[in-house]
């Protein structure tokens, strides 16, 4: 018998746990959480004490498949290689390559979502390169790029527990991301105040020291609220503003008109809790703005964004330990995707595509010229899709026909297509319609990296191989690198991979393998003797000032009717994660949340006369799913909520594909709905 | 591998014939635990980071086999190991036990009263820490108070399982917190019924090692808790966990008869 306890980082949200994986002679049988890692201190969360329980689950992906007679049959890895290859050439010589998009993956590690983009830009000569980040956190990196010049978390997790006060809106934290809940609670009980502003009471906002429900989509509202009674009452820190900010005169203009009594009006929040907010934020010396999916998935999410980036400076809450804005990112490596250049506009490293002298580093590293044009995103390519723009799609471990907006027209683009490769572990609603299946590796059966949400570089190590033929994405990439004639495909391991992407990314210039493993290295780490940067902007934003945005609320996309009178938000809960691939795999977390339901106000159910447990139908101008009442006094009347982890009630085709302009993140947290008895 | 490792390997393996040898080693800047067998090298070996081995080697018993294991071992894991004998989990005779007596620091962090293995291998012995100043202030409280103070701490539990998952003497196949009967709400947090159900289940069981504190993500200080439900054990039963000779209370006819049995019920 041999016994292995191996060091990794947990596959599920972006906090970046530690665990032990326990192998016994190949086998994985337990999870040991880490006592000395910084972040997740030896706990760990119901998801990560079971990231153990799917890998080895029999419904793997064990070798290829090509699609034969309408069928997906078994195939050789040459087969199912060759005619990939094969069709993207075929499609890039009749269309061009801006015809195929890459999706890249924010369950991958680094290294992979830098071959992911390379393989996109260097060897398909295109910028189409995407993934799930412009469903999450898209207008965070817009907004925080804009405000501050960075569009990452700028403190640390660590640091919730010293705040005087947090803030936190449109996150779920205990059940989203329950370590950097309990690190907020840890705050709380050393005295912090934590106000939760959320149309659903959360369990923590149950517990929190003011719970505040806005309706949804009156964000901004209730933001230039809070900056207006700040400013008004004295409360603003004028030597940060002068210093560091830019803007403020026009801020304060923008601000004038949002009194606490017009912000109750519109938000439906009592002026006196506003209030109550507004000076407990701003009189506190230490306060941290904590968000998630709540504020960027809005058709107005960069800008709900730049208005708490407003808020923090106008309070000098920015270039501080335990002060700042934190985005929440939600996947274990959805951070380090953005980092390693998985998105249209930007190679790796944040440099831009249009930028001549980053595109000539680039050319100049892969030798190959590249296309000067950003490109598209992952939630135009179905738009591009269904004109006919866009004709293949190579995805790797992503899920679109659960994740995304209004399903039943992402199913109608992919049908679309000439050609769709999918990588996966498991059979999912988008392998179904692949045309070649390739059957990837997951998390504990490869080395790399993943970066948490605050920017920490989390190793990653292989504890077990992976199942039948299967293979890391990694080597998959690299396969499709040399078979599309590219050079610079030809890594023999991950390590390397990092070793090419420190020289050509600046924050990750003192990044390798052997210093992640040994030490906390956050990002910007240029330099292989700098110790990484814990908390950004300190002492002054690199731009020079921060930039002070005005914005203006404005409604969401959708509004309610009287066909459709209720508001539908979506999200998630403790026990699954995001398309249950994994989590519905896992017998412990199945049993918490076995099957879909949408929470009710009791005022309404009442109303309708649905009873708790009882099956209702809810349809929105997309669709319609059919699913059991939650009764509970947690939401707010006319607004009702939806998880969108399971297939046979999929929230999305419900959800309006409606983009913000600047992200194009879709407006998953607003549409109409219309609730009845089934 | 260091000195320790190497005394650790030597009393293991030359002095005391074990197959193979569980403890805590460092690896690139973490320490986690390691299970080697002679000959092997798990890096240098460590004894300040509290990891409960006791837990971790349940998880692998149906794994072992026949094989002789040497358990790097606290007094409550020494005390953890003959509860779960009792009730015939381990088997006794193939386990071999290295004693470590805990650091000054670590009995203060566990309020810890019992504190020296019956033979010390490792450390040096040191003084017990003979009380628990939460449960003083508890104990100075009406029940209202004290209820609503653990209300509060358990309205905090986000339901990860740690305190099981970690716990040395739990041990069920199938886990009575899982079953909706008791926890019968989907989400968080769970029930009171939860925690009092965990609390009565361990009654007979809990060693005081501080395994669920330490786990546990929002702080609750279920040690104290333990320490209490112990405390009223002894008062009421003079029943203390991990004694070899004394059955549980539970296991007891109500006219004061132990009962006659495998042990298997708990």
């Amino acid at each position: 018998m041999h016994v292995d306890h191996v060091l990794t980082t947990c596959p599920y949200c972006g906090t970046g746990c530690r665990f032990y994986l326990q192998v016994v002679d190949g086998r994985l049988v337990g999870v040991v959480p880490c006592k000395t890692d910084e972040i997740s201190q030896g706990k760990l969360c119901i998801k990560g004490y079971n990231a153990h329980a799917f890998v080895q689950h029999p419904d793997r992906l064990t070798h290829p498949m090509v699609r034969e007679d309408g069928q997906l049959r078994k195939a050789t890895w040459d087969e199912a290689l060759d005619k990939v290859v094969s069709e993207i050439k075929r499609i890039t010589a009749e269309h061009g390559p801006d015809s195929v998009i890459v999706l890249a993956s924010a369950k991958c590690t680094n290294e992979e979502n830098y071959l992911f983009q390379k393989l996109a830009r260097a060897a398909i000569g295109t910028n189409n390169v995407d993934h799930c980040a412009r469903l999450c956190h898209a207008s965070t990196v817009a907004g925080l790029l804009m405000s501050f010049g960075s569009g990452a978390m700028t403190n640390t997790i660590p640091e919730f527990e010293d705040a005087d006060c947090v803030l936190v809106t449109g996150s779920n934290t205990l059940e989203a991301h329950p370590l950097i809940g309990a690190r907020i609670l840890r705050a709380q009980d050393k005295g912090a105040k934590i106000v939760v502003v959320d149309p659903r009471d959360t369990p923590l906002s149950r517990i929190a020291y003011s719970s505040i429900r806005q309706k949804p989509g009156t964000d901004i509202a209730w933001i230039n609220g809070m900056i207006k009674i700040i400013i008004d009452e004295g409360l603003h820190d004028e030597g940060f503003i002068k210093d560091h900010t830019s803007g403020f005169e026009d801020l304060k203009r923008i601000v004038q008109p949002y009194t606490p009594e017009r912000v109750e009006e519109i938000t439906s929040i009592p002026k006196e809790r506003l209030i109550d907010a507004a000076r407990t934020y701003a009189s506190a010396e230490r306060a941290m703005i904590a968000y998630a999916m709540g504020v960027t998935q809005h058709t107005n999410g960069t800008n709900i964004v730049r208005a708490l980036a407003n808020l923090a400076m106008v309070t000098g809450n920015v270039g501080r330990e335990s002060t700042g804005v934190n985005p929440l990112r939600g996947q274990c490596n959805v951070q380090g995707a953005c980092d390693a250049g998985g998105l249209p506009d930007l190679f790796p490293g944040y440099q831009k595509v249009e930028d001549a002298d980053a595109r000539k580093k680039f050319e100049a590293a892969w030798g190959k010229p590249l296309p000067p044009n950003k490109g598209t995103t992952l939630t135009c390519a179905f738009k591009d899709a269904l004109i006919g723009k866009v004709k293949a799609m190579i995805i790797f471990g992503e899920n679109p026909m659960l994740s995304d907006p209004d399903i039943a027209h992402v199913e109608e683009a992919i049908k679309e297509l000439e050609f769709l490769a999918v990588t996966e572990i498991f059979p999912t609603a988008t392998t179904k319609l692949a045309h070649v299946v390739l059957a990837g590796a997951c998390y504990a059966e490869k080395d790399g990296t993943f970066t948490s949400t605050d920017r920490a570089i989390r190793p990653v190590h292989k504890a077990i191989d992976p199942p039948g033929e299967a293979r890391p994405d990694w080597q998959i990439a690299c396969e499709l690198g040399r078979r599309l004639g590219a050079s610079g495909f030809d890594f023999s391991s991950p390590s390397e991979i990092m070793d090419e992407m420190a020289r050509l990314a600046p924050p990750y210039g003192g990044i390798s393998h052997a210093r992640a493993d040994r030490e906390v290295l956050r990002w910007p780490c240029p330099s292989k003797d700098h110790k990484g940067t814990p908390v950004l902007h300190v002492g002054g934003f690199k731009i020079g000032k921060g930039v002070l945005v005005p914005v203006d609320h404005a409604p969401p996309a959708e509004q309610t009717s009287e066909e459709y009178p209720f508001i539908l938000t979506t999200g998630r809960n403790l026990f699954q994660f995001h398309t249950g691939t994994m989590t519905r795999r896992s017998p412990k977390l199945e049993r918490e949340a076995p099957e879909p339901y949408v929470e009710v106000n009791t005022t309404d159910a009442k109303r309708l006369g649905i009873s708790d447990g009882g099956r209702v139908r809810v349809s929105s101008r997309r669709g319609e799913i059919s699913l059991k009442a939650r009764v509970t006094g947690w939401i707010m009347p006319g607004v009702i909520f939806i998880p969108f982890h399971y297939a046979e009630a999929a929230a999305n085709r419900l959800t309006n594909p409606a983009l913000d302009p600047v992200a194009k993140i879709p407006e998953f947290k607003v549409c109409a709905a219309q609730l009845e008895k089934a | 591998m260091n000195d320790l490792g190497r005394r650790l390997a030597r009393i293991a393996f030359d002095e005391r014939g074990a197959d193979i040898l569980l403890m805590m080693a460092e690896n690139q800047g973490n320490v986690g635990p390691v299970i080697i067998s002679k000959g092997q090298d798990p890096g240098d070996a460590r004894i300040d980071v509290p990891y409960q081995l006791v837990a971790i080697l349940t998880n692998l018993l149906p794994f072992i086999g026949k094989a002789k294991v040497a358990i790097l071992c606290r007094r409550c894991d020494e005390k953890a190991l003959i509860e779960l004998a009792k009730r015939g989990i381990v088997d006794d005779a193939s386990m071999v036990r290295i004693g470590l007596a805990c650091s000054k620091e670590q009995i203060q962090a566990c309020r810890c009263s019992d504190c020296v293995p019956s033979k010390v291998d490792i450390g040096e012995a040191a003084e017990p820490c003979p009380e628990d100043a939460l449960a003083i202030e508890l104990g100075s409280m009406t029940i209202e108070q004290r209820a609503a103070f653990w209300m509060r701490q358990f309205r905090k539990c986000n339901k990860c399982f740690g305190c099981t998952l970690n716990c040395p003497v739990c041990f069920c196949d199938d886990c009575v917190l899982e079953e909706r009967t008791y926890t019968p709400k989907e989400g968080i947090p769970p029930e009171l019924a939860f925690h009092l159900i965990r609390s009565f289940h361990l009654a007979d069981k809990c060693v005081e090692c501080g395994e669920c504190e330490r786990s546990c993500p929002v702080d609750i200080p279920l040690l104290t808790l333990r320490k209490m439900v112990n405390r009223d054990m002894k008062n009421m039963f003079d029943y203390g966990s991990g004694d070899a000779e004394k059955k549980s209370p539970l296991l007891t006819t109500l006219d004061d008869q132990p009962l006659e049995d495998d042990g298997h019920a708990c």
